[in-house]
């Protein structure tokens, strides 16, 4: 009720304002015609603009009279257009790449709006063209381990999957993909991200200030948009790496009104390995892949289409009916509409499922198969209302119906069933929200808004009660309640508060502070040191309590150019305080374990970090410098004698400095320089022996009291573009190879430090000999070639 | 269940994809410089009831990287008794082995099932305690050995599997002990538990021939290297014990296992914080010294078999 109020305040404030017009359209790219997101339209007598929304739409509200609109991208020529704005007017327009332009004179003082100027905060863009030149593991070009190189962002050490955002843990970032969640980010464990490079056009993080938009996680939001397809002409790309090769074809299907896209990855290992490997043979399958689809139809000025999906799995067989698999599956239908030059809407429908599955056994007799899956069904309207050049609405609302199966498994064992599976768990997920930006004077502009969603258990299933016990022990079940189909075993409601504002110091200057609250309702469960593909997601329940956090943020930012280069530089800190953390007793039991809550126990965490940015945006050597001096702690009961303690992924200093430079018109180089303090972990003080076992003692009864020795590596590729013409002819195909090598200086980057008795069979009453030992997981320099066509 | 009962297969998976791209992992040997701590009461307490010299070993703990034998605690009093028929039984310190104290059975065995038992053990004029119950045991039905299918080398190899059927009734917990020639199958990554014939009280299992991850426990561990022997091969013999075990003592074991199964490489991505395993054993006094250790009374269930190739 109070929010169809403020809804019809605002709307009536809109109406009733003097003598206004609109002007709205969409920017896209000339050579391509995919939507521009975040290229901002200005008008330059009223030093007033707007941004393009995620679909590529702006809209402008001013009082009527003569102007002079601009039109900006980064790496893109400005383009300009007088209008008489003395009604509505829909101007569409298309910016050409500055690399095809030749020597066009620059509009220095007039190109993109700066950091500096943009209300946001704590977040930060990769544009997939930066993603594909930075040097990359195995030559293989990876969003997620891209944004490891931004500020606030870090991760636990190579192969660990996920990616860790100012001291969250990896299940407390939200990762779209057009709008579908990712569950699981990662092929091959933590090694390769699962989105395709190719069918990517915008990747987003937001850290901190996440709209109200958005909500379900505590840390971060990365938003990865994938390309709606050329809809010019047909394009084929296509890659041979050490890992994947890669095939996308994109093109128009009806000119300048629907395109399409298909991009396919695959490991190809296990093709050439085939002669050789037996299982393979004997269907055996050792793989990855992802495909991912995309097609708009622009159906008339007012209302779009697009339909999008991803399907991506990790299959490894050790015969026809051995091993396991996992993977995503997401498909987003999307509409947008314009009801009026002001009110955009985007009506999302989408499905997502993350599922794995095992299976072992000899014969008929004798066999055990176990899957587990996540599924989403979500509905999500969003609506923006441009009032005017100063003030901007949006509302809308989510709804999340989910079915966790946290283990379907079922054996024979010696010719008799056994099922052990457990109950399936059922969720609505609501939420309204509305947020209202609004530039009060050329020096403030605030952003406020808030974000309501309610969590509801379903029946059918049962729920335990847990006896009280020491904490850190496992609890005792007292009571099973049981449910009916459709009974509500519990509800949660929260408020979550966003609040932004910016005050311009001065035109490249300003200071920026926020503050908000998000509720997480789904909990990651993993007590490993990287989570694993077998972790299992599951709901808030009777037990387990919606996670919370507060975070403020505060920051200056400040933009410069000099002759034709631009630069930024930004400081930010932060500060966040999380409660119902997650941790879990010792020895814990998480998979097919319906008492699985007796085993979880509950906290709070705080994090805190200054971050430092700078970057060089232009020119043929750009690139940036990251610094985060960070901490993050979660305190428990029943772990560390109940005091605070450092996470695993903590880190005191994280240093990040990536730099571009074009050599000539066909080499390029990039590198990258990582340093970071070594992330805690325990180390025992003594040892005694229980029946022939070493067991490690820390007399202290402490968690994470020790440091591993600080990890560095630097990365270096170079980039050969294909010759323009051939024997005195111009190509039609476009072609480069990338040169890289991954740790160059073949550090030994620590990943863990472990503990253990030689492995070896003890006879009773030999003494037992103890070790420490220290894993790199890249223990080498790691070279890597890819060749990548287009035509 | 235990994700270690599978995380081998995942690392052999990865490992097996990551053979000619991946193999850039290294492990070292260090020497890191550990804290100092004073050392505090170990007792090792596991009786069974087999025909044979049953042992409370009293120790302390030591230096982390001290590889030596541990230090024996003498002149302790060391006392089981049975509470359900009110008998004692006393150990007694061996006259060679240091903070060893035995008691040897006669015409019968240790304790009973279903019994309640209480180990009193006083030192240095404090008393420790520790209360336990001993649970039933199914008998082994037979052995066999086959052919481990999941070689991705195809490279021969044998494994063994007992067959055993839990008893109907919730709540029985198994630890079986399999010896090869001799060799008692005793690495962190080789033992091997039961709860109800499945793998923890979640699992709901109740009454079912033994599931065949545990059935197939009793085989070694082995690597995938083409030079290492089969684990088992026709002319071996194996003998399986299956031990009942407290519940207290199946979650310590898994706190164990947790603890001190670490085979390092891309395990270790999977590896858990470390961290101190639980204890059954009280000091009367709560804020008397420290103890670690555990108290078990088990019955025992055993077969032996010899592979002989058809």
């Amino acid at each position: 009720m109070r929010f169809l109020f403020l809804l019809f305040l605002f709307v009536t404030i809109g109406a009733s304002a003097q003598q206004k017009f609109t002007v709205n359209g969409y920017v896209k790219d000339a050579a391509n015609g995919e939507a521009m997101i975040g290229a901002t339209v200005y008008i330059q007598e009223l030093k007033v603009g707007t941004a393009t929304n995620e679909y590529g739409f702006y809209s402008i509200t001013v009082p009527s009279g003569k102007y002079v609109l601009v039109f900006n991208y980064l790496g893109y020529t400005v383009s300009t257009q007088e209008i008489m704005l003395d009604k509505n007017i829909r101007i569409d327009t298309e910016l050409k790449s500055e690399a095809t332009q030749l020597q066009e004179v620059q509009v220095t003082d007039e190109r993109d709006r700066p950091a500096a100027q943009n209300p946001e905060m704590s977040t930060n863009k990769l544009d997939i063209s930066i993603i594909k030149k930075i040097p990359a593991f195995l030559g293989e070009v990876d969003i997620i381990k891209s944004i490891q190189l931004l500020p606030g962002v870090s991760t636990v050490g190579e192969g660990a999957s996920g990616f860790n955002v100012r001291g969250g843990n990896v299940g407390q970032n939200l990762i779209l993909l057009d709008e579908a969640p990712v569950y699981n980010s990662s092929h091959m464990l933590g090694f390769f991200s699962v989105f395709n490079p190719d069918a990517v056009k915008d990747v987003k993080l937001y850290k901190g200030a996440i709209p109200a938009r958005y909500g379900g996680r505590l840390a971060s939001l990365l938003d990865v948009r994938m390309k709606e397809g050329n809809s010019k002409k047909v394009e084929v790309t296509g890659g041979i790496g050490t890992i994947f090769s890669r095939l996308a074809v994109e093109g128009p299907l009806i000119k300048n009104k629907a395109s399409f896209i298909i991009a396919a990855r695959r490991s190809y290992i296990d093709v050439l390995a085939r002669p050789f490997v037996n299982i393979l043979k004997d269907g055996g399958a050792l793989n990855f892949y992802d495909l991912t689809l995309k097609t708009n139809y622009n159906y008339n000025s007012k209302n779009k289409f697009y339909l999008s999906g991803y399907f991506g799995r990790d299959n490894f067989l050790f015969s026809k009916n051995q091993g396991f698999s996992w993977g995503n599956a997401t498909g987003t239908f999307r509409w947008n509409h314009l009801f009026n030059d002001r009110l955009f809407m985007n009506q999302t429908i989408l499905f997502s499922k993350y599922d794995y599955h095992l299976q072992f056994g000899n014969d008929n007799r004798n066999r055990f198969v176990w899957n587990s899956a996540i599924n989403n069904y979500i509905f999500k309207p969003d609506f923006s209302y441009f009032i005017n050049s100063n003030s901007e609405l949006n509302f809308g609302g989510e709804a999340i119906y989910y079915t966790f199966e946290p283990a379907n498994a079922s054996g024979i064992t010696n010719g008799t069933p056994v099922d052990i599976s457990l109950d399936k768990k059922y969720n609505l997920e609501t939420s309204l929200y509305l947020s209202h930006s609004l530039r009060i004077n050329p020096v403030l502009s605030v952003d406020y808004g808030v974000r309501f969603s309610n969590f509801a258990l379903y029946g059918p299933g049962k729920q335990y009660t847990y006896h009280d016990t020491i904490p850190g022990l496992r609890k005792r079940v007292a009571d099973t309640l049981l449910f009916t189909r459709g009974q509500v075993i519990q509800n949660y409601n929260n408020w979550q508060p966003r609040f932004s504002f910016k005050v311009q110091l001065n035109e490249a200057t300003s200071f920026k502070g926020s503050y908000n609250r998000m509720v997480q309702y789904l909990h990651l469960i993993s007590n490993t040191t990287a989570s694993n593909p077998l972790d299992v997601w599951t709901p808030s329940t009777r037990n387990i309590k919606p996670e919370l956090g507060d975070q403020f943020t505060v920051g200056y930012f400040h933009s410069l150019t000099k002759g034709s280069n631009e630069y930024e530089f930004s400081a930010e800190t932060y500060l966040r305080f999380t409660q119902n953390q997650i941790d879990y007793i010792d020895g814990a039991d998480l998979l097919i374990n319906r008492f699985l809550e007796g085993d979880l126990l509950s906290g709070k965490g705080r994090a805190y970090g200054l971050e430092l940015y700078a970057q060089k945006k232009t020119g043929r050597f750009n690139g940036w410098i990251s610094y985060t001096l960070a901490r993050t702690e979660l305190q428990v009961a029943g772990i560390n004698n109940g005091n605070w303690y450092p996470t695993r992924y903590n880190q005191t200093h994280n240093l990040k400095l990536v730099a571009f430079y074009e050599i000539n018109k066909r080499w390029s180089f990039s590198s990258n320089f990582v340093f970071s303090s070594g992330t805690p972990t325990t180390f025992p003080t003594s040892r005694y022996v229980q029946q022939g076992i070493l067991i490690p003692y820390e007399a202290g009864n402490a968690r994470n009291n020790v440091n591993l020795p600080s990890y560095h590596r630097l990365d270096i590729a170079f980039t050969l573009q294909g010759k323009e013409y051939k024997h005195g002819v111009k190509r039609k195909n476009k072609d480069y190879w990338v040169f890289s090598v991954y740790n160059l200086y073949a550090h030994k980057n620590p990943f863990s430090i472990y503990f253990s008795q030689l492995d070896s069979h003890v006879l009773a009453g030999q003494p037992m000999v103890s070790q420490a030992k220290q894993l790199s997981i890249i223990g080498s320099f790691v070279p890597a070639i890819s060749y990548n066509l287009k035509f | 269940m235990k994700f270690t009962k599978y995380n081998h297969l995942i690392s052999k998976a990865v490992f097996t994809m990551a053979v000619g791209v991946v193999f850039f992992s290294c492990e070292t040997v260090i020497n890191p410089t550990l804290q100092n701590a004073s050392p505090v009461l170990v007792v090792d307490a596991w009786i069974n009831d087999k025909l044979e010299k049953q042992t409370v070993l009293l120790t302390q703990t030591q230096s982390y990287f001290d590889s030596s034998q541990p230090t024996g605690v003498s002149g302790a009093a060391v006392a089981i008794q049975d509470l359900t028929e009110g008998k004692q039984y006393s150990f007694v310190e061996s006259s060679t082995k240091k903070g060893s104290y035995e008691w040897t059975p006669g015409a019968s065995s240790f304790g009973k099932v279903g019994n309640t038992y209480k180990l009193i053990v006083t030192v240095n004029g404090e008393q420790f305690e520790s209360t336990t119950r001993m649970g039933r045991v199914p008998q082994i039905d037979s052995i066999t050995f086959s052919k481990d299918v999941r070689s991705v080398d195809g490279k021969e190899r044998y494994q063994g599997e007992f067959w055993a059927v839990d008893p109907i009734g919730p709540g029985d917990t198994y630890w079986i002990r399999a010896t090869k020639n001799d060799t008692l199958l005793n690495k962190p990554s080789e033992q091997n538990l039961a709860y109800d014939g499945g793998f923890s009280a979640g699992s709901d299992t109740d009454g079912v021939e033994f599931l065949p991850p545990i059935r197939r426990g009793i085989t070694p561990n082995y690597s995938e290297k083409k030079s290492d022997p089969s684990p088992y091969w026709p002319g071996d013999s194996v003998y399986v014990e299956i031990h009942s075990i407290s519940l207290a003592a199946f979650n310590y074991l898994n706190e164990v296992i947790v603890q001190t199964d670490r085979p390092g490489g891309f395990q270790e991505l999977f590896s858990r914080p470390l961290a101190n395993v639980s204890t059954n054993i009280k000091n009367v006094n709560p804020k008397g010294s420290t103890v670690v250790g555990f108290f078990n009374v088990g019955a025992v269930s055993g077969r032996g078999a010899k592979f002989i190739k058809k």
